[in-house]
């Protein structure tokens, strides 16, 4: 045996064997990736942090003799056209070209300029051909100006106006004093706007009340003119022995799974009948939908003549406060400012009025960046991102802030989170530890891989077709097609019957502890889950078409302008967990089934029931598991855009969908997105050059905004992983 | 190579021939049937706690147990030892009933608890491992705190009154000869205490509820020397209060631990009797093999 072992013939190891020429190609591949990762998060980084940067003011020569004033924004190489390249030849030829009017390949270079003013009917960005200027310099008092409406103002300031009077002349004086001026200003256009937002929109909101209060008691009175064959009483006694029937089969079932420990059933009797009083209760305090009487004629009548002479208070209020704000608009048309561009055209007030100057209140930001330092120039860096990222936009999304837009995006992922996290982690520990695992919870997962791999634009449809048209409209107006009274009693009878069925048969084919299941247990419990099925069917049916439901919002509907059956942020939220909802699934499988067998069998051993076990071991147990999975949920729903257009996000939203006004937060508002903002800035703009900026900042935030969320799932788990693991040995 | 397999054949002819005289009991067992284990009478003068009467236990299609049949005394420690797969372990998981959480278990006969059947209908399982106490091969203390892992059997089921709750967790702990070590660092999590430590601390949790027995299953085969001895003189100690059930692969802790011994084997009881009779004179020449380590 030894001399065979010497006399085998080993090869040599082939080439192919040793890994060193993959190992390049596989790194490559990384690299490549890492690369191009590094790129996308660089430019939008650069990008994004480069557009509030104040450059400087310059003016601008040309060969033509135009003179103009702008902030220069990019310069690149381009083509010209024949009778062009003609002209700069000549230009070139003769020397007259400013300095590097050419790039290094002899094309000629073009710069891009905000040029501003559009007010006087000028292209706010202009491109021009370098070997056109002749000259180019700073002037000390360029100044930038940033207004409320029509865009930046590229000019050069000369006075201030009190009632028509020059008080302050000059360039540099104007400037010194405006600072003073401006505080002034902004102080009214503080006063002007809490005026408006909150007392006037007080009033308003008032008065759409009183007309949707006249407009409810119409409707109820229409809807008491329908008779009902089962009087009042009859509802009531049949709804209360519906309430008794359900609380009676839980508390049966119950006292079934305990083995007929009686403490614990009297307690969940308790519970059931504080379920029942209540129920009664709130019936009881709404008188709605159960007691069918509407306000009569004369009723209807005094109801009218209340809303009408509370709404003479309404309106009396609502000019006295429109005089106020007149007045102060007229104190702030005192103050005004001279600038003038280039050619010594002033900026108008208005592009109607091109005879008065602009009120100093139009004033937003004035920049002078030529001679101003960096320090300055830091300053006016930071003041921009405060106000982008903590004021609400302008000039239909081009200027200003994004804070509204920031908010949604959050209040949205923060909904969302509400949503997914009790359905997503409930429904996987069934799946996890009460199903049965076989071939049924085989395709449950495979359908829910699947539901993760849907485009998410399909969820968009159907949260439109299901939650804003289907279920809002519920809300709102009630069944569309309600059935008579008698046949949905009968169904929801048919319910009960099925209920009790089932738990009949659930008797019938409790399982013997160590014996096996016989042909007539099994079938009983496909029975049991067909008549299950069937009951939650009745029950969806019979609260779809319900009779007794008038939705909550039928006025506002009958006016018009649905309130749930339209696109909103709990919709869209909503829409986003059940797009999100396969990622908190799987993620909380797998950090249950990731908690050890040992710790349940020793809390099995301890004598705790199945839940007891789940809840006190398995769900600390999986808890950070669940949460980066909740977490990495959000981060997925806050970078959604598809599904949002169509169910809620909006260009620009009138209100934050969170106020101060109960019910606080305002589900069916419309609100805005940092994505769908990209969008709207990058494609659906007015002006795109002026949005080019903005599109990087946007994009910056939100990926800043992703990023701290998955930082956030990144540390927690961290941490909450280090807290359970610390097993010494 | 052919040579050797033949060699082998023939001695393990060999040693078939040899054993089919000598081991009897062991032989019917491995031809598949279930003869009757030897009992010496000395089990039969105590008072049983758990009674186990002709209980089979099946996983699915394979027959882990065949009709044991064992009855456990009350106030000793009773050891049941054997080679890996015996079903000793099985059979310490069918008293309380942990087997349950396995799918496709079936069972048949009989088994009681003092007196009440554990299998029977209408058993509630939940009351029956809250009488029971248990600790596994691993120690497997919940991550949470010292505590909280010693009362979580009190907290399961409902007792809320902080005083008793931390009366009985000083009372289980030092049952279990771990309250001086941890009684400065009783909210610190369990996960930091060593190995031995946790086990003892598991002990505590099995103890503190006064289970009516203590099931132990390889309580030491995690442990390094030491903590083994500790753990050992600490079952010794229980023994005085409690009934123990244990199970071990390790035959001179069956020894120093057990009043009495049971030898198990392919899931049938083979001898069972007084530990001293079972390690110094066995009646079955297999048993005394077994223990001597000629054997298994």
């Amino acid at each position: 045996m030894t001399t065979a072992a010497a006399n085998t013939s080993r090869r040599r190891t082939p080439l192919s064997a040793y890994g060193a020429p993959g190992v390049w190609l596989f790194a490559s591949a990384l690299v490549i990736a890492l690369v191009m990762i590094v790129l996308l998060l660089g430019a939008i980084g650069v990008r994004g942090l480069q557009t509030f940067w104040p450059g400087p003011v310059e003016r601008i020569e040309l060969a033509t003799g135009e003179v103009l004033m702008g902030v220069p924004v990019r310069t690149a190489a381009y083509d010209p056209s024949a009778d062009e390249s003609d002209r700069f030849a000549d230009i070139s030829a003769s020397g007259d070209a400013i300095e590097g009017a050419f790039a290094s390949d002899g094309r000629p270079l073009r710069r891009l300029y905000r040029v501003g003013n559009r007010d006087l009917g000028q292209e706010p960005f202009r491109w021009i051909p370098l070997p056109e200027v002749r000259a180019i310099d700073r002037p000390a008092a360029g100044t930038l100006l940033e207004r409320t409406g029509w865009g930046v103002f590229v000019g050069r300031p000369e006075a201030l106006l009190v009632d028509g009077e020059r008080t302050v002349e000059g360039a540099d004086a104007t400037l010194s004093a405006l600072g003073d001026a401006l505080d002034e200003a902004r102080d009214r256009r503080a006063q002007i706007e809490r005026l408006r937002d909150h007392s006037l929109g007080a009033i308003d909101r008032k008065l759409t009340k009183l007309r949707l209060e006249v407009r409810r008691a119409e409707l109820a009175a229409e809807r008491a003119e329908r008779p009902d064959p089962l009087s009042g009483g009859a509802r009531w006694g049949l709804w209360i022995g519906l309430m008794a029937f359900a609380v009676g089969a839980f508390w049966f079932a119950r006292r079934l799974a305990a083995g007929g420990s009686g403490a614990g059933s009297r307690r969940w009797m308790g519970l059931g009948l504080a379920c029942l009083g209540a129920v009664a209760a709130v019936g009881v305090a709404t008188e709605h939908p159960w007691a069918n009487a509407g306000p009569s004629a004369e009723e209807l009548a005094s109801i009218r003549a209340a809303a009408d002479e509370r709404r003479l208070t309404l309106e009396a209020d609502y000019t006295r406060v429109l005089a106020q704000i007149d007045a102060i608009r007229g104190d702030d048309a005192r103050y005004r400012l001279v600038i003038e561009d280039v050619s010594g055209v002033m900026a108008p007030e208005s592009a109607e009025r091109p005879d008065e100057p602009m009120r100093v209140s139009q004033v937003v930001r004035i920049v002078t960046p030529n001679d101003a330092g960096v320090g300055e120039l830091m300053g006016v860096y930071l003041s921009r991102w405060w106000e982008f990222l903590t004021d609400e936009p302008r000039a239909s999304n081009t200027e200003g802030g994004i804070f509204p837009v920031i908010f949604g995006t959050v209040t949205l992922t923060l909904l969302l989170a509400v949503a997914v996290a009790p359905l997503g982690v409930i429904g996987a520990i069934y799946l996890r530890e009460y199903a049965r695992q076989g071939v049924v919870t085989s395709l449950v997962r495979i359908a829910v891989n699947n539901l993760a791999g849907v485009p998410s634009i399909v969820y968009g449809v159907f949260g439109l077709g299901f939650f804003c048209y289907t279920l809002g409209r519920y809300v709102d107006e009630g069944p569309a097609e309600p059935m008579a009274t008698l046949p949905w009693w009968f169904t929801l009878g048919g319910a009960a019957l099925m209920v009790w069925t089932a738990i009949g048969l659930a008797i019938a084919a409790r399982p013997r502890p160590g014996a096996e299941a016989s042909s007539g247990q099994s079938a009983a419990r496909w029975v049991m889950g067909l008549a299950w099925l069937g009951a939650v069917a009745l029950l969806a049916t019979a609260a779809s078409t319900t009779p007794y439901f008038e939705g909550f919002f039928r006025a506002q509907s009958a006016e018009g302008s649905p309130t749930f059956g339209t696109r909103g942020i709990l919709w869209a939220s909503l829409t986003l967990a059940l797009l999100t909802l396969p990622v908190v699934i799987v993620a909380t499988e797998e950090a249950i089934s990731a908690v050890p067998r040992s710790m349940r069998e020793g809390s099995y051993g301890c004598g705790a029931s199945r839940w007891q076990t789940i809840r006190r071991i398995v769900l600390p147990g999986a808890g950070p598991g669940i949460l980066t999975g909740m977490i990495l949920a959000m981060a997925r729903g806050a970078g959604e855009v598809a599904p949002l257009m169509l169910v809620g996000a909006v260009k620009l939203a009138p209100e934050l969908p969170v106020s101060s006004e109960p019910p606080f937060v305002h589900g069916e508002r419309s609100f805005m997105h940092l994505g769908f903002h990209i969008y709207d800035l990058g494609f659906q703009s007015p002006d795109a050059q002026a949005a080019e900026g903005l599109v990087w900042s946007t994009t910056l935030v939100l990926v800043a905004l992703v990023f701290v969320l998955n930082l956030s799932a990144f540390v927690l788990r961290g941490r909450l992983r280090a807290r359970l693991r610390t097993s010494a040995v | 190579m052919t040579a050797m397999t033949n060699t082998a054949t023939t001695n393990g002819d060999h040693n078939v021939e040899a054993s089919a005289q000598r081991y009897r009991l062991i032989n019917e067992i491995r031809r598949g049937e279930t003869p009757e284990a030897e009992v010496h009478p000395e089990v039969a003068e105590v008072e049983s706690v758990v009674d186990v009467d002709g209980f089979s236990l099946w996983y699915g299609q394979s027959q882990a147990l065949y009709s044991v049949r064992m009855r456990v005394p009350r106030g000793r420690v009773t050891a049941i030892i054997g080679p890996s797969g015996c079903g000793k372990s099985t059979l310490l998981r069918s008293v309380n009933r942990l087997n349950d959480l396995v799918d496709g278990v079936r069972v048949d006969g009989a088994m009681r608890l003092n007196g009440a059947s554990v299998y029977g209908p209408g058993v509630d399982v939940i009351d029956l491992r809250k009488r029971l106490g248990m600790v596994f091969q691993k120690p497997n203390p919940f991550p949470m705190s010292i505590f909280e892992n010693v009362v979580y059997p009190l907290r399961i089921d409902g007792e809320r009154r902080r005083k008793v709750l931390e009366e009985r967790c000083r009372r289980a702990l030092e049952g279990a000869a771990l309250w001086d070590e941890v009684k400065d660092r009783l909210q610190e999590s369990a996960l930091g205490l060593s190995g031995g430590q946790q086990q003892r601390l598991c002990i505590a949790r099995a103890i503190v509820a006064d289970p009516e027995v203590l099931l132990l299953d390889e309580p030491c085969s995690a442990l390094d020397p030491i903590a083994t001895l500790r753990v050992e003189e600490l079952i010794a100690e229980i023994s005085q209060r409690y009934t123990v059930l244990i199970v071990t692969h390790n035959m001179q802790q069956a020894a120093r631990v057990s009043q009495f011994t049971a030898f198990m084997y392919l899931g049938r009881l083979v001898e069972y009797g007084p530990t001293a009779a079972i390690f110094q004179n066995p009646r079955l020449s297999e048993t005394e093999e077994y223990v001597m380590g000629r054997f298994g």
